[in-house]
């Protein structure tokens, strides 16, 4: 965020003791945390780049209990900032340090309500972690597809809201693909059930898409049906050294029918990456020691467990990089013997999060282009960022075959995050004028939350913004629900 | 008026512009013959930006604007009302595709292009567009998208709105909102082409989209089968995912009822099995993998061959044929995309789209049939419809020989009787046809208080005027 960030008009009515006696009958005390110490986990993000202030921190155990305490809200005007596991990158979940409100955490609902194995669906309550469900879900010999660094943590209601990506896009979709039906609170503190486990449906208006990837601006989502998809019974996972970009993107075109369209994950990884996370994370293994610039790490899974004689995953995987190696594409490549080495090699990409907080100050962007144009963007914002800081340390990587880049930099050796800082505007402004000049988009999958809510403004044109605010005046005319994120109004 | 169609002609021009009533009829009446409306003008701009002038005119002299694509909807959600100040604005002359992608597989097309027109564009390019349905002759992509069409892929590859990475939409202001965006990610705000996906024009006016593509299938096999209840349809299709490595594409139910009359009403038309059945199965399985010649590699043909040998052994397959050729694969087909027109022809009858979560089809099925008999006993059930979505056609046709007016009386206690079953089994009373006009009141008898308000305070905010296809799916 610049220092010239002016944070936007929130409502600033005080909890009064009288409000807090309510939420009390409403939550009882071990729904409330008073204390600041006990506060500090929940005002502040989790890079403790932002920090907020709350009145009081609102855990309620059940949707009923949301309902009231919205409604509680509601009619005093006060401001509410949901929060599921407080993993988010945008600080959606943070509030402003101008906040009165409450925070309402739905870290207590986190039962798993049903699961219908015939019916391939699962309904939960929001603050169900996302690991819990993903084990659930294997448990009952299905799969949860949603996979992203911060599973042990993040809970599905924040998922839900801001539209998670993660590693398993390409097949199946971002988070808003993986849904039926949801429970919302309404900023007036009215339910709204739309838990149907539906597969077709047209009766009016998709409310169900407009509260998913809202940040909590337009509701809180208390309980969602989620889908379920047959577990992968024969998996083969490879970390290859590839030629450049370009290649990775052919590789991943032809992986499809070579693998019988059983592509899971295709994650483009750089030499620095991996040894920023070689050098921060203990016990991680270089599956490749490659002198080589770019890797790949390629995932590819069937439900079909592996017949006695037939060829597996591996064995089509093994053949597909020996003719990848003649075209040129690959330069090596390793596939996992066994669940260990694999899980390595996930290790390493999902490492980068906290590999890149161990290593100091950087700067990072989630953007997405068109699939086919993924080189060509590398190579001009690597370009264009080295214009205005020759010193940085770039090392993209992401999420190729959904055509989205985590494109980051390590601040250059020895430079503070103070000084980094102040080249922060003009490297942002370089970045996002080129996303907008090959249509792509300034978030691929983090949101907007408040880091992003003036180069939203920037980028998008005016009847977009408009039709967003006549979206969110209409179902919070009080304007209490998450209010200064994605949109100034 | 006259200077209001005065100005319209200076939008649009001459050849823009249906103003006389022979001329304008096609446009006012639905093709069910359910509704007859009246409408100043019809309007056929040719670009973008003449819908936004037009839409920006109406504006001005509070006229409403209905929007329709190839008029083929179920729910006359395309129709004018009888007395309104309203005109037509068709998307007919809109009909350019306007770039192919087949190395992104994207393709970006006006809302008038006619859906066969998109499926063949994508054939040319060794790409599929999957979306598929009866009317696809005849249906436009605008339409599709605004009704968020259903069809008979949606099994593999989803409803409308998940064939669609991008819109441009002329907003209820006259202005033109451009979410062409050809990106599989892109959390930037709030999802508006979801929201603008299935409002049946009530929000803004599609008027072009960028639609994904997918790999041409190389490899399909297409089978006919007598099934021993919908029971075993439902479990035929639940092992048939893994018997075809998941290449189920089309999972189709029917009753008797619906190929009888597909047989009276079509000369052409031949029963692919001797014996009479209560119920059959359209089974496709496609792959984007050739076959392979030679080896052990066997196709999907031999694949399904074994599988429904298999189904038979155990009783959920009473007789099946696989289609040895394309002719015989159409002529399966062609029973199926039948059933709409040739019931229609046999005479008055009711349409129940419906869905309820697969494995609740053969209570629903069950109960339905005899809630519809318990009514009018001599009534006609046609149930047909989409296994793998949960979407049943459950359709009714007046006893034979009745005419509208004596069948009229027992259309409410009939559909009352279905939606009843349909909410108890937490199902959906409009699965893909929409709401439109006919559904308004079902609709709000069906959902709740909440979820009505809020699609109200959408529509409001979207369009203060309610100049947008007013009085389609919710009253204001």
């Amino acid at each position: 965020m610049p220092d010239t960030f002016t944070p936007p008009a929130i409502p600033t009515t005080p909890v009064t003791p009288a409000i807090l006696d309510g939420l009390r009958t409403i939550v009882g005390d071990k729904g409330l945390i008073l204390d600041e110490q006990g506060k500090e986990p929940f005002v502040r993000d989790w890079r403790g780049t932002l920090i907020g202030t709350a009145a009081v921190v609102v855990r309620p155990g059940n949707t009923d209990e949301v309902a009231k305490v919205v409604k509680l809200c509601f009619d005093h005007g006060i401001a509410i900032v949901p929060q599921g596991g407080n993993t988010g990158l945008m600080g959606g979940g943070t509030p402003y340090p101008g906040h009165t409100g409450i925070l309402l955490s739905l870290g207590r609902m986190n039962k798993v309500v049903e699961v219908d194995v015939v019916g391939y669906s699962m309904t939960v309550e929001a603050g169900c972690v996302l690991q819990t469900l993903q084990e659930t879900a294997a448990s009952h010999d299905r799969f949860f597809p949603l996979s992203l660094g911060a599973q042990g943590s993040c809970m599905i209601g924040g998922n839900l809201s801001t539209n998670a990506g993660g590693v398993q896009v390409l097949r199946y979709g971002n988070a808003r693909n993986l849904v039926l039906g949801l429970e919302v609170v309404l900023p007036n503190g009215e339910v709204w059930n739309g838990l149907r486990s539906l597969k077709k449906d047209n009766t009016g208006y998709d409310l169900k898409h407009l509260f998913m990837g809202a940040e909590g601006t337009l509701g809180v989502i208390t309980k969602a049906v989620l889908k379920l998809w047959p577990a992968p019974k024969d998996v083969a996972t490879a970390w290859l050294a590839v030629r450049d970009p370009q290649a990775a993107i052919e590789i991943l075109s032809e992986a499809h029918a070579a693998s019988e369209d059983n592509v899971g994950s295709c994650e483009l990884m750089s030499r620095a990456g991996t040894d920023m996370v070689l050098r921060h994370i203990p016990g991680v293994q270089d599956p490749l020691k490659a002198d080589t610039n770019w890797f790949l790490l390629l995932e590819w899974s069937s439900s079909r467990p592996k017949a006695d004689g037939a060829e597996g995953m591996a064995e089509k995987m093994e053949q597909f990089l020996a003719d990848q190696m003649e075209a040129g594409r690959v330069l090596d490549a390793v596939i996992a013997q066994n669940e260990a080495q694999a899980r390595n090699m996930w290790v390493i990409r999902e490492s980068v999060a906290p590999a890149s907080r161990a290593e100091g100050g950087g700067l990072s962007f989630d953007v997405s282009v068109a699939t086919s144009k993924v080189p060509a963007f590398i190579d001009q914002g690597v370009k264009a960022v080295l214009d205005i800081l020759p010193s940085i340390r770039p090392y993209p990587l992401g999420h190729i075959g959904d055509g989205n880049i985590h494109f980051s930099f390590m601040a250059p050796k020895g430079m503070d995050r103070e000084t980094l800082r102040q080249y922060s505007p003009a490297i942002t402004r370089a970045v996002n004028d080129l996303v907008r000049d090959m249509a792509g988009s300034i978030s691929a999958e983090h949101g907007i939350g408040i880091e992003k809510i003036d180069e939203l403004a920037h980028y998008r044109s005016k009847i977009e913004l408009d039709t967003m605010r006549a979206l969110k005046r209409a179902i919070d005319p009080k304007n209490i629900m998450n209010p200064g994120k994605i949109l100034r109004l | 008026m006259t200077d209001f169609i005065g100005k319209l002609r200076g939008i649009v021009g001459e050849r823009g512009l249906i103003t006389e009533e022979d001329a304008k009829h096609p446009y006012l009446t639905d093709w069910r013959d359910n509704y007859l409306g009246t409408a100043l003008a019809v309007v056929r701009p040719g670009t973008t930006e003449e819908v936004a002038a037009v839409v920006g005119l109406c504006i001005d002299d509070k006229v409403a604007v209905v929007p329709q694509g190839g008029n083929t909807g179920m729910m006359g959600g395309g129709t004018p009302h009888r007395d309104g100040r309203e005109i037509v604005l068709s998307l007919n002359r809109m009909n350019r595709v306007i770039e192919v992608d087949a190395i992104g597989y994207t393709m970006t097309v006006e809302a008038g292009v006619i859906l066969k027109t998109i499926q063949d564009r994508a054939a040319e390019h060794d790409r599929l567009f999957p979306l598929s349905l009866a009317a696809e002759g005849s249906c436009t992509i605008g339409g599709n998208l605004s009704t968020n069409a259903g069809g008979v892929q949606v099994l593999q590859y989803g409803n409308a709105r998940q064939l669609v990475l991008g819109l441009e939409v002329v907003t209820p202001q006259g202005e033109i909102w451009n979410g062409l965006r050809a990106l599989k990610k892109d959390n930037t705000g709030y999802d508006l082409r979801d929201l603008y996906l299935g409002a049946e024009g009530t929000l803004g006016i599609i008027t072009k989209a960028v639609l994904k593509l997918w790999p041409k299938p190389k490899d399909v096999a297409t089978a006919w089968t007598a099934v021993r209840d919908p029971q075993a349809a439902v479990t035929l299709l639940s092992g048939a995912h893994a018997a075809s490595e998941d290449n189920v594409t089309s999972c189709e139910l029917m009753a008797r009822q619906g190929i009888d009359f597909v047989l009276k009403h079509n000369p052409g038309a031949t029963d692919p099995l001797t014996e009479r059945h209560d119920w059959y199965v359209l089974l496709e399985w496609s792959s984007t993998r050739s076959r392979r010649a030679g080896d052990n590699a066997t196709g999907l043909a031999e694949k399904m061959e074994a599988y429904l040998g298999e189904a038979m052994e155990s009783g959920l397959v009473v007789d099946a044929a696989i289609a040895q050729n394309e002719a015989q694969a159409r002529a399966f087909w062609a029973l199926r995309e039948n059933h709409t027109e040739s019931q229609k022809r046999e005479g008055p009858s009711i349409k129940h789209d419906i869905s309820v979560s697969v494995s609740k089809i053969p209570a629903f099925m069950t109960e339905g049939l005899q809630a519809m008999k318990r009514v009018l006993p001599e009534c006609r059930p046609v149930p047909f419809g989409h296994v793998g979505d949960g979407n049943i056609h459950f359709n009714c046709m007046a006893p034979a020989g009745w005419d509208r007016a004596r069948f009229a009386p027992h259309i409410e206690p009939i559909s009352a009787a279905v939606y009843d079953l349909v909410v108890a089994h937490g199902g959906s009373i409009s699965a893909e046809h929409g709401i439109g006009q006919l559904k308004v009141d079902e609709l709000a008898h069906y959902r709740s208080r909440v979820e009505l308000d809020t699609m109200r305070a959408i529509k409001r905010a979207l369009d203060p005027q309610n100049l947008m296809n007013p009085g389609k799916i919710v009253r204001i």
